[in-house]
């Protein structure tokens, strides 16, 4: 209630940020995983004494510095800048309370800029030793990084004891830090192999080409059983309520944890069927595919995890509209217009009604529902309700364990309740 | 309305205010620096590029090469700067932000824009022949827009009394266009940039000499020419920022305040100091002088940035919160300082490398 609202309307209800953090967490694993396929298949170049493999991996570091450098790093930047134009309020808690995590994450994030560079254009011109430790160090700097955003990323989910002792420790190694730092480092491990198709199966000698193919089907296959274990590690980790709205109680999370189950194994058989001997024209295409099915599956995970938080942005700390659970009581004493400081109505009259409930709107509802977007359009759901049943609704809206109460008086639930039932939905 | 009721609550910081103060000075000056060099030299391979499409220097193949790796280093060393703001300047910076979201998020989509095509620039630099300087031009415009909406976004948190056009405006499209101050300021870095990386090739060529390459001397010329020309309209355009600055803030340089007044002196002088060792080519005293003064400039900047806010906040307003991280502080700087000993050690690997071949480090 501290910041001024984004007045988004088509793109509300978190359709930003998805779209960004999705791409984001695709490529930025693959900086990780990637990281060490490519210090072991070096190695494995040297091993074999071919210097096949080694051009092969040098072409896939050109392809892994464009893709994780320039827009895996700058997505990170953007996801920055989006959570702090959407929700003001918990950057700011996040950023005061781990700014320290964030600074020694830069810290990492530069050695991986700067050994990755190094890396890239030693290739060939370094002695062997010297240039595998080069890459070494940049895993090593790109797997801590992980480290320390991932403390961060599942404290909004399960801040555990920090709730109540407001201590760094107790935020960072939260209840699902250990089971999610797997979780995403099998994650890295797999898509390291995913990635690797596009570049083997490009690869003009046909041996080699199935071998490394098939080497980076045993990437993806590896880790598989793995990563299922420590998904469904860090699904039992979640507190109760986290589950049921996740299983139980909404309505959305069923399309994207159907999709999650189905495309497992897809992505299995996608794996082995890349193992077998097919011709190169089959397999270009099909690394693609298994790209995309890959950015499917995990885009779907993301959603369920961050679904789970639904109706929080820092679970139990604060509502994704900004609101504390521990304020709520007091609002409604108050009025949202009253206690909110970016408000032009502070007082409801005849003639602002409307104006009000637009504001009123924006406020508590925009941050997860949208006006005519693709995600969560209020337009549809509130469809079948009249004036009167909206302000019923209203009152009781955290009845959906999805949804934060309402903190707005009588009067207010009655001109948000106008504005949907006249503006948005048109009854004049 | 009042706009001092619409300046939203701080959270509270872990440890006191000044020590993020100092990371906040030392980090953006890095990230100044590294900026200047990565537009200037953008600028000055542009210019030189289009001086002579069909057949580009080798300064300008030179530069090429290392404009990619300017733009990663610069946007990493930005990321510290914002963050310790964050900590100290969060309520207003989040908040100007908001007004102006559409042109602050697009600052994501030009800077990939801006990065691929500057690797575009360097890979395809011979097959691209005369479109080259097309695909330069590309990447430069874009990361001078990146700085224009970066001057919008710091000085529209520095000034409340224009939030109220949010009730008017609430999709995140106003811009601080109307500020006397913008375009002075905005000029002053972009300026500041020409010098910079004027200097940078100057210096880059100083080692080079060293090491004998006969085209050396040249460049350190053409180098301290683009920083003397600069750092003279750089003075100029200092003067010209002050005199538009709102009269509470601009009277404290002016004799209101001793320290004020003597860091400007004091910054003043030193340009006019670094015009002189500029046109003598003098490239090491004018590295260590510009140093210094980028530092003052970066004070004066923080003071002028405190002096805005006065009515409304001071960072000593910032309550610490009962649960301190003194611990946390001294792992950063113990990561910190690892970690720059891993990367010297890394850069040191790659540099032995490249000069058993013979070839400078791109
Ligand atoms: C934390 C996010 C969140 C906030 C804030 C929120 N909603 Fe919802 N709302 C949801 C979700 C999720 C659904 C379920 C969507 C679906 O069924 O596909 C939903 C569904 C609804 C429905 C359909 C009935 C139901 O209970 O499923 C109505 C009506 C509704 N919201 C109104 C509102 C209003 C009015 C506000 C603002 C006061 C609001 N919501 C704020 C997340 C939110």
């Amino acid at each position: 209630m501290n910041y001024p609202g984004w007045e988004l309307s088509f793109a509300g209800g978190g359709l930003l940020i998805a779209m960004i953090a999705i791409v984001h967490v695709y490529v930025s694993h693959f900086a990780i995983g990637g990281g060490l396929f490519l210090v072991l298949t070096e190695m494995k170049g040297h091993r074999e004494n071919s210097a096949a493999i080694l051009d092969y991996v040098k072409k896939h570091t050109k392809f892994f510095l464009l893709l994780t450098m320039v827009f895996g790093a700058m997505t990170g930047v953007g996801i920055w800048f989006t959570i702090s134009l959407l929700n003001p309020g918990a950057t700011s808690t996040l950023i005061h309370n781990f700014v320290f995590a964030w600074a020694i994450e830069w810290v990492f994030f530069l050695g991986e800029i700067v050994s990755l560079l190094v890396y890239y254009y030693t290739f060939g011109r370094m002695e062997k030793n010297k240039h595998l430790l080069v890459g070494w160090i940049y895993f090593i700097f790109a797997w801590l990084s992980l480290f320390a955003i991932n403390g961060i990323i599942c404290f909004m989910l399960t801040p555990g004891a920090w709730l109540e002792t407001g201590n760094f420790w107790d935020g960072f190694f939260n209840p699902s830090f250990w089971p999610a730092l797997f979780y995403r480092t099998f994650l890295a491990l797999m898509l390291a192999g995913l990635y690797g198709f596009v570049t083997s199966t490009r690869i003009k000698d046909h041996e080699l080409r199935e071998s490394m193919v098939r080497y980076c089907a045993l990437w993806l296959l590896a880790p598989f059983f793995f990563f299922l274990a420590s998904a469904n590690w860090y699904i039992n980790v979640l507190p109760e309520h986290v589950r049921e709205v996740i299983f139980v109680r909404s309505p959305e999370m069923v399309r994207y944890i159907k999709t999650f189950a189905l495309v497992s194994p897809v992505i299995f058989f996608g794996g082995l069927v890349m193992a077998i001997g097919l011709p190169a024209r089959v397999k270009k295409p099909l690394a693609y595919l298994l790209l995309l099915i890959g950015l499917v599956y995990m885009g779907s995970f993301e959603f369920i995890r961050e679904g789970g938080r639904k109706p929080f942005v820092i679970y139990g700390h604060t509502y994704s509209n900004n609101v504390s659970p521990l304020k709520v009581e007091q609002i409604r004493e108050t009025g949202i217009l009253s206690s909110a400081k970016w408000v032009k109505n502070k007082v409801i009259t005849d003639e602002n009604r409307l104006e009000a409930g637009r504001e009123l709107f924006n406020l508590t509802c925009l941050p997860c529902h949208s006006v005519g977007g693709p995600i969560n359009d209020i337009v549809p759901l509130t469809a079948m309700f009249k004036e009167r049943a909206l302000e019923f609704k209203i009152k009781r809206l955290d009845k959906s364990p999805y949804m934060p109460p309402f903190a707005g008086t009588e009067q207010e639930g009655k001109a948000l309740a106008a504005y949907i039932f006249q503006e948005l939905q048109g009854n004049k | 309305m009042n706009p001092a009721d619409l300046v939203p609550v701080a959270d509270m910081i872990p440890v006191p205010w000044g020590w993020f103060q100092f990371f906040l000075i030392l980090t953006f000056m890095l990230h100044l620096l590294l900026m200047n060099v990565m537009v200037g030299g953008g600028i000055i391979a542009l210019f030189n590029h289009l001086r002579n499409p069909a057949q580009p220097s080798p300064l300008v193949r030179d530069l090429s090469r290392k404009f990619p790796t300017t733009i990663a280093i610069a946007v990493n060393f930005g990321v510290a700067p914002l963050l310790f703001l964050q900590v100290l300047y969060g309520h207003f910076m989040y908040v100007s932000s908001v007004l102006m979201a559409v042109y602050w998020l697009s600052v994501v989509g030009m800077l990939i824009v801006a990065y691929y095509s500057a690797y575009f620039y360097n890979m395809r630099f011979d097959a691209l022949a005369e479109d080259a300087p097309k695909v330069l031009g590309l990447s430069v415009v874009l990361l001078m827009m990146i700085g224009f909406v970066f001057s919008n976004n710091m000085t529209l948190m520095l000034n409340p009394q224009k939030w109220t056009a949010y009730f008017d405006h609430a999709g995140g499209t106003m811009l601080n266009l109307c500020d006397p101050t913008l375009f002075p300021r905005y000029l002053h870095f972009m300026t500041a940039s020409l010098a910079i990386g004027g200097l940078a090739i100057a210096l880059l060529n100083l080692y080079r000499k060293k090491k004998g390459d006969p085209d050396a001397d040249r460049l350190i010329k053409q180098g301290m020419s683009w920083f003397s020309f600069a750092t003279a309209g750089q003075i100029v355009l200092g003067i010209i920022f002050l005199t538009v600055l709102p009269s509470e803030v601009r009277t404290l340089f002016l004799g209101g305040s001793v320290w004020h007044t003597s860091l400007l002196i004091f910054g003043i002088s030193g340009a006019v100091l670094l015009l002189f060792f500029g046109f003598k080519k003098m490239v090491l005293s004018t590295t260590v002088l510009t140093g210094l003064i980028v530092l003052v400039m970066v004070l004066i900047r923080d003071l002028v940035r405190r002096a805005y806010l006065a009515p409304y906040f001071s960072t000593s307003d910032l309550q610490v919160a009962s649960v301190t991280q003194y611990l946390l502080l001294l792992l950063f700087v113990v990561v910190l300082l690892l970690g720059f000993g891993v990367m010297f050690y890394v850069l040191k690997l790659g540099h032995e490398a490249f000069c058993q071949e013979g070839e400078v480090r791109p």
